[in-house]
């Protein structure tokens, strides 16, 4: 069994880590955004978990209560709670990420309550005075958590959890610019299997295993066969199915630009602040994504210098049904790409995999538009 | 008609909108003609005389000349969005320019339609993703049918709808924008999701906009100008919470939503001596009919509230509900303006004013954080303003709303008995929901549940 093998398992809600973790006597909580720092919820000594609606069919509280016209990533998650499904979770940690998340945490709160419940004011802009504010909100949080869990999360503690968190981003990016080779050894398939196991195992363990994969694949042959070089970008995907479904018609994911992607682990925090201003400056400042304000010219910036640097010949984005930042988002960025002469493609989907077929066609003919330039 | 006196005042402002408005302002002076013609058929139908244009028509076409002026006199546009109110804008000497001017204004016409099929033509959003409050003005920019503002501001709630649409007018238009973050917390101590930092939070953010202005506008921060304009503010803040009093009587003295005109005043003219005229006129009314005992509607039968906004394409709406049911709508969420008049004295005052109106303004203040400040809302206007039902036409692309409402409703029935009826449409566009299905779900809930 290779260690790839070992990281598929992170696509399930409950993975192995977790259970084992669990029967350790520990405490497991959910968060739903980027920007909810896990090291200081890893500094209480708890597992920070992505939350994940994985394996939700259909959504009638969701409908109900979200509306029918609300993105179904947020539908999903109201739904499984509801079936119990999110058991397993000692907590869930929420914040403003958007209007359907906060409104998500309202109906939760109400229909579906956790024993254990926070919400973070995460500010919409970037500048000194938001700063402060946010490191106050994660001053609020710790305590919180130290309250809650009867826990002591000194400032060595944080600092150790920074350090921990600092040495995946840096192996995960590592592992991104592998991809930059003309043939990457590892598809993006395999990529997000990794990613979800980082969201969801203790760090350390992930960071040896990812130490163990990127020796695995040094001075591995890459991958030829592909048509393409896609980035894909674009709104919550935590599928391997539907990256696997673009590789598998000769996409080859080389990066992205989506949350459990890039926007989760590009930037570090600096270790040698308090580690609090150091979080509340990393988490604000980092590769942004739509909901905040100001910053959509250093947002469009990115993704250009990626598409340059890991010499991308098409864009696909993914875009969630009814998620209006994502739809501004992409309606700017294919101007952009329009001026740049790079080829995208417009997908619009649902959180769960549906209409398979339609996107295959779709991508399908997007390849053979690439293959012809 | 007091011919003589209305007719020359028309005439004077038909005369003042003669010319080339200039570039991007071809709907502006669509609008202002249409009001002028509004305004005379309206006098014309008026049981008594009316001597003079109604303050609030008459502040409408001072806003738009107002603007139009601006671009020939070099003076800067600044557009902002539905809520918030612009003194700080004033005291800079900027012109303000409600966005929405163009969505609502355009709505009751139908022109709107227009527009958003370019904006749909272009691939800027749909309608149950983006909000059509925005939408129709990127159409009108691809049609140099609206100014492009010298400068943008908005602030981060109520949806995200506006806070993205704004990054993208700014990406059409290339103009400066600032933004001011809007905290979840409440900055009220009696409030279970109270946090002290709120205030401060919003002076620091406020206080930082200023020297960013300052910056935009070439000008200094003028203290005495800044003390004039929230005492006018205040003025106009103490008639509105006169009014909201005068609207508990039974019946309600004024007929349906007559409270929309102090949030234009205080959207639109926040901080002019006319926003204080306007304000103390719509509560000049009310208390006249108060004193008279005289309601709004014949009979009144029904109180309904309406927290969220109008379906704007259908001016009749309301007419109808009272027609047909002697039910007076008491007031909506826009026009139901809750900033009382706070402390003026000293400079720092004037600052917390200004970011406690910034934090209360109509549908920031109850819906910027957590459902209960919504729900806690609901329920004492369903108890204060004694409210038999409640209807909300729920707008499709509406998120943080509709991602709600049948939550609070459900709370505030427990709470109070009384029903809510929550459909969902587009206020902008006729084309979605048509008026005669809203009056056919209204009918059915009133016949069925409320009577
Ligand atoms: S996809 Fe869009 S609407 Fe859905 S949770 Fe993410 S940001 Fe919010
Ligand atoms: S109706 Fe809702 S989505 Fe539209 S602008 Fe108003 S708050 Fe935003």
């Amino acid at each position: 069994m290779t260690v790839l093998d070992d990281f598929t398992k992170g696509d399930s809600l409950l993975n192995p880590w977790m259970d084992e973790w669990k029967k350790q006597g520990k405490k497991i909580l959910g968060y739903f955004c980027t920007y909810i720092p896990e090291e200081i919820i890893h500094a209480a000594d708890i597992l920070p978990v992505r939350i994940r609606a994985k394996g939700c069919t259909d959504t009638p509280m969701g409908d109900a209560y979200l509306s029918p016209t609300t993105c179904s990533f947020t539908r999903c998650c109201l739904e499984m709670a509801n079936r119990k499904q999110f058991d397993f979770l000692d907590g869930i940690i929420s914040c403003n990420s958007c209007d359907q998340i906060r409104r998500l945490y309202d109906n939760i709160r109400y229909k579906t309550p956790f024993s254990n419940q926070y919400f973070l004011s995460v500010p919409s802009n970037v500048n000194d005075i938001t700063i402060d504010f946010f490191k106050y909100e994660l001053n609020k949080f710790k305590n919180y958590l130290e309250k809650t869990f009867n826990v002591d999360i000194t400032e060595e503690k944080l600092k150790n959890s920074i350090e921990l968190h600092n040495k995946s981003r840096t192996l995960l990016k590592e592992l991104y610019l592998l991809r930059k080779k003309k043939n990457p050894p590892i598809t993006g398939t395999d990529i997000m299997n990794i990613l979800l196991s980082g969201v969801s195992m203790p760090k350390n363990q992930f960071n040896e295993l990812l130490t163990t994969q990127l020796k695995e694949i040094e001075g591995k042959e890459g991958i030829s066969d592909d048509k393409s070089r896609i980035m894909l970008v674009g709104s919550m995907l935590d599928d391997p199915e539907y990256v696997k479904i673009i590789e598998d018609l000769g996409g080859l994911i080389v990066n992205d630009a989506v949350c459990i992607g890039t926007k989760y682990f590009w930037e570090i925090v600096d270790e040698n602040l308090d580690p609090l201003d150091a979080l509340a400056n990393r988490y604000l400042s980092r590769v942004s994504c739509p909901r905040m304000a100001g910053e959509q010219s250093k947002r469009v910036d990115f993704v250009l210098n990626l598409i340059k640097e890991f010499n991308v010949d098409g864009v696909i984005f993914q875009r969630m049904k009814f998620c209006p930042f994502w739809w501004a988002e992409i309606f700017v960025l294919r101007d952009e790409l329009k001026k740049q002469g790079v080829p995208f493609l417009d997908l619009e989907r649902e959180y769960v995999l549906s209409g398979a077929g339609a996107m295959k066609t779709r991508v399908q003919g997007f390849m053979e538009v690439l293959e012809g330039k | 008609m007091n011919e003589l006196r209305i007719e020359e005042e028309l005439k004077e402002y038909k005369k003042l909108g003669r010319g080339n408005w200039g570039e991007g302002f071809g709907l502006l002076k669509g609008m202002y003609n249409g009001f002028i013609t509004r305004i005379r058929d309206e006098a014309a139908e008026m049981e008594e005389e009316q001597d003079e244009i109604m303050p609030p028509m008459k502040m409408l076409l001072n806003l738009l000349l107002d603007l139009r002026n601006a671009r020939r006199e070099g003076r800067k546009i600044c557009m902002h969005p539905f809520n918030y109110g612009p003194e700080l804008l004033y005291t800079m000497g900027l012109v303000p320019l409600m966005q929405e001017l163009f969505s609502v204004g355009l709505a009751t016409t139908h022109i709107n339609e227009f527009y958003l099929d370019i904006t749909n033509k272009i691939g800027y959003g749909d309608n149950p993703t983006l909000c059509n409050a925005q939408r129709p003005l990127i159409g009108a920019y691809m049609q140099k049918a609206a100014p492009v503002p010298d400068l943008l501001f908005f602030l981060s709630t109520p949806c995200n709808s506006l806070s993205i649409t704004y990054q993208v007018f700014q990406h059409i238009t290339n103009v400066p924008l600032f933004n001011i973050d809007i905290p979840y917390w409440a900055h009220e101590h009696s409030s279970e999701f109270y946090d002290e930092r709120i205030m401060d939070y919003m002076l620091s953010q406020l206080k930082n906009f200023i020297p960013w202005l300052e910056k935009q506008t070439n000008r200094k921060f003028e203290i005495e100008k800044f003390q004039e304009t929230m005492n006018l503010v205040n003025q106009s803040r103490e008639y509105v919470s006169d009014f909201n009093e005068l609207l508990k009587t039974v019946p309600c003295p004024v007929p349906s939503i007559a409270g929309f005109g102090n949030w234009l005043a205080m959207t639109l003219r926040g901080g002019t001596s006319e926003a204080v005229k306007v304000t103390k006129y719509i509560r000049d009314q009310a208390a006249e009919r108060v004193k008279e005992g005289l309601g709004g509607v014949e009979d009144e039968k029904l109180r309904i509230a309406w927290p969220y906004t109008h379906v704007f394409f259908d001016q009749e709406l309301f007419k109808w509900l009272e027609e047909e049911f002697q039910a007076v709508t008491i007031m909506d969420i826009l026009g139901f303006y809750p900033v009382g008049p706070h402390d003026t004295s000293t400079l720092e005052k004037c600052y917390e004013s200004l970011a406690l109106g910034t934090l209360d303004y109509s549908m920031i203040g109850t819906c910027r954080g957590p459902v209960e400040y919504f729900v806690d809302f609901l329920i004492n206007w369903i108890n204060e303003y004694k409210i038999d039902c409640v209807i909300i036409p729920m707008q499709f692309a509406c998120k943080h709303a509709y991602a709600m409402t049948t939550l609070a409703s459900e709370i505030a029935r427990q709470e109070t008995g009384v029903p809510t009826l929550v459909f969902g449409c587009d206020p902008y566009d006729s084309r979605e929901v048509p008026s005669e299905t809203i009056r056919a779900k209204i009918s059915e809930f009133l016949n069925q549940i409320v009577l």
